[in-house]
């Protein structure tokens, strides 16, 4: 395991720490604060627990090239046609080797490797000279090669179509010239061919990332510029982050984590989004009227229980129905109440119906987004509080940590709420459905709560904070552990 | 250069074999990269005329595929009213240097002769050929006749 990096990174008390308090809490899924999650969970209850490696270049260059060694010895072939069989292959050794054992030549043939008997060209040279079908010029017979299929081409031909294809982005994928023949062309017969030293090593460059965007095992990290890779030994949908430029992402997908939604599903609704952004666009104004004094409010906090500053009434900025009721088992603003009728309705009044159901999702979603890029404001007043606190001797720096540390677990909790929202406007109707608004609106309520508290919190209110912190995080676990399906 | 010797080769060998399909083949002394011709299909709706189109070829050919565009307007499924054509055999993923002008030719009389609707570049004429063969033959008809070139006498 030398030389690869752990994701335990252990710069979070590094000296550069004071002066980059703002960018530490970037990050809402901080891994390191075990002094606070005292009772966080073990690996094996923690549903979004995920086992990877980060790997550099060279650490990955030398996990391929045993890979295809140990492929070479099983099978007694080339490095180069070990390395086609393994990208045809998704990597699966085992497989391999089985398939090829099974019966060897149709396996190559399959892998588009070795030509099929009734497609190999009878176009044999004949005497000490030839003509190139490509560039219609005689020329001697040492001047050509073919591949199995005996598609015979001069090498000046070769060397053009290899040149042309990598410039175009290929690679693995470089088919002969033949028409109508599929048959791929191995690394040794380009690198035998291609004259331009700076081309051979363009080739080697998208090879490699051609190879390991072929491994189920391995993902390039999304972050602008990274050349990190991600290795985890189960491909599965869970939340990865890179030490180096702290992205964070799906591994399965390599987009943004969106636990509880499943990968297809996420892609379906951002999909959805973007084509109905237009249709959403009204919704996404930052301001709403007062229910009751209607005075015009702007939102300027992650928190939705909205307190108006006219007539003091207490609301919900979701449905700007009176917050009493969303503290309660009656918390509903999260559910959306399907018309039980829509069957017999018109096709006009059914599709009314979708688009208000959609627009009911999309809104929530929204809301959270924005609610988490304000939770950014929130911090910057948290710490400018948190100054004027110690100043005025109400608590210690120290004692006031814990206020950023609920702000911290606040963004977590919230991003996660976020994403329940593709999952719930996907889900059909039934208990599990039922089942699973009940769980999303007994977060969605904590979560308010939490926000309203982190917004107000005083140096008396420690333990009080870190009780509904508690009880934040496990609704989460519970509502993933439930739903969360990889 | 290679692009030059083979297609005075190809335009040799297509003038020597008297396509029924692709006559009255025109190409520009000082650019043989650009070809004019008229296609002559000999299926209904289409042998009522006969079709201009350009072929245009990269200077990378063969290594990269030519383009083909109707010049007289045509009521079909396959084709705009740009005159741009969807033709596999053409696209840069199927694309093969071996591949001759002559297969490329076949393959779009081919597609003029018999529509494609399952991947259409105009909607509703594709429509209109799956659901209502007799009046897409109709209107075909009628357009190759208002629209189209004189055929060149058998």
């Amino acid at each position: 395991m030398s030389g690869q990096m752990s994701q335990e990174s252990d710069n979070e008390y590094s000296d550069d720490h004071i002066e980059d308090d703002e960018d530490e809490y970037d990050n809402y899924y901080y891994d390191n604060n075990d002094d606070l999650d005292l009772d966080k969970p073990k690996k094996s209850d923690d549903p979004e627990y995920f086992e990877f490696d980060l790997l550099k270049v060279e650490d990955v260059e030398r996990l391929l090239n045993e890979e295809v060694e140990a492929l070479c010895t099983s099978l007694k072939i080339t490095p180069s046609l070990a390395k086609m069989l393994l990208h045809a292959h998704g990597w699966q050794r085992s497989l391999i080797i089985e398939r090829h054992q099974r019966d060897p030549e149709k396996f190559l043939v399959d892998s588009r490797i070795v030509a099929d008997k009734k497609n190999i060209s009878q176009d044999n040279i004949m005497g000490l000279t030839h003509t190139c079908p490509i560039c219609v010029q005689q020329l001697s017979k040492d001047e050509f090669q073919a591949l199995s299929c005996q598609h015979l081409f001069c090498n000046e031909c070769w060397d053009m179509h290899f040149n042309i294809q990598i410039n175009q982005g290929l690679t693995t994928g470089i088919e002969c010239m033949g028409k109508d023949c599929k048959l791929l062309v191995p690394e040794d017969f380009i690198c035998g061919i291609l004259k331009d030293t700076s081309m051979r090593e363009k080739y080697f460059k998208f090879s490699f990332t051609d190879l390991i965007k072929s491994h189920s095992q391995l993902r390039f990290c999304p972050g602008p510029n990274c050349s990190i890779v991600v290795q985890a030994k189960e491909p599965k949908a869970k939340r990865v982050e890179c030490n180096m430029c702290k992205s964070t992402f799906c591994f399965r997908c390599g987009i943004d984590y969106h636990a509880p939604t499943d990968c297809d599903t996420i892609k379906k609704w951002l999909m959805k989004c973007a084509d109905d952004s237009e249709t959403a666009n009204y919704i996404s104004a930052n301001t709403k009227d007062c229910p009751k004094c209607h005075v015009c409010i702007e939102k300027n906090g992650g928190c939705n229980h909205m307190q108006c500053s006219k007539c003091k009434s207490d609301f919900c900025w979701m449905c700007l129905g009176e917050w009493k009721t969303h503290g309660s088992e009656y918390y509903e603003c999260s559910r959306f109440k399907e018309n039980p009728n829509i069957a017999n309705e018109s096709v006009h009044v059914q599709a009314r119906e979708a688009l208000k159901k959609y627009l009911f999702y999309y809104e929530r979603w929204e809301n959270h987004a924005k609610s988490l890029t304000l939770e950014e404001q929130t911090f910057k007043n948290i710490s400018t509080r948190i100054q004027e606190k110690v100043m005025n001797n109400e608590g210690t720096w120290i004692a006031w940590q814990y206020l950023l540390k609920a702000a911290d677990l606040l963004k977590k909790c919230r991003y996660s709420l976020q994403y329940t929202y593709p999952y719930a406007y996907y889900l059909d109707r039934g208990g599990r459905k039922e089942l699973f608004e009940y769980q999303q609106a007994q977060l969605e309520a904590e979560v308010e709560n939490l926000s309203w508290k982190v917004e107000r919190a005083e140096i008396s209110d420690t333990g009080e904070l870190e009780n509904l912190m508690d009880i934040a995080e496990k609704r989460r676990l519970t509502l993933l552990k439930d739903f969360l399906e990889v | 250069m290679a692009a030059t010797r083979r297609l005075q080769k190809e335009l040799h060998d297509l003038r020597k074999s008297e396509f029924r399909f692709f006559q009255d083949i025109k190409v520009d002394d000082t650019n043989i990269l650009n070809w004019q011709g008229l296609i002559v299909p000999d299926r209904p709706p289409y042998n009522k005329g006969a079709f201009k189109i350009e072929i245009n070829f990269p200077a990378e050919y063969p290594f990269k595929p030519p383009k083909v565009t109707f010049k007289t307007k045509i009521y079909h499924p396959n084709i705009d009213e740009k005159g741009q054509v969807c033709l596999p055999i053409i696209s840069t993923e199927n694309w093969k240097p071996a591949t001759k002008t002559d297969q490329v030719l076949q393959s779009l009389v081919a597609l003029v002769n018999d529509p494609e609707p399952e991947h259409p570049l105009r909607g509703d004429l594709a429509e209109e050929y799956t659901k209502d063969r007799k009046k897409f033959m109709k209107n075909a008809e009628d357009f190759t006749k208002k629209f189209g070139e004189k055929r060149p006498s058998d």
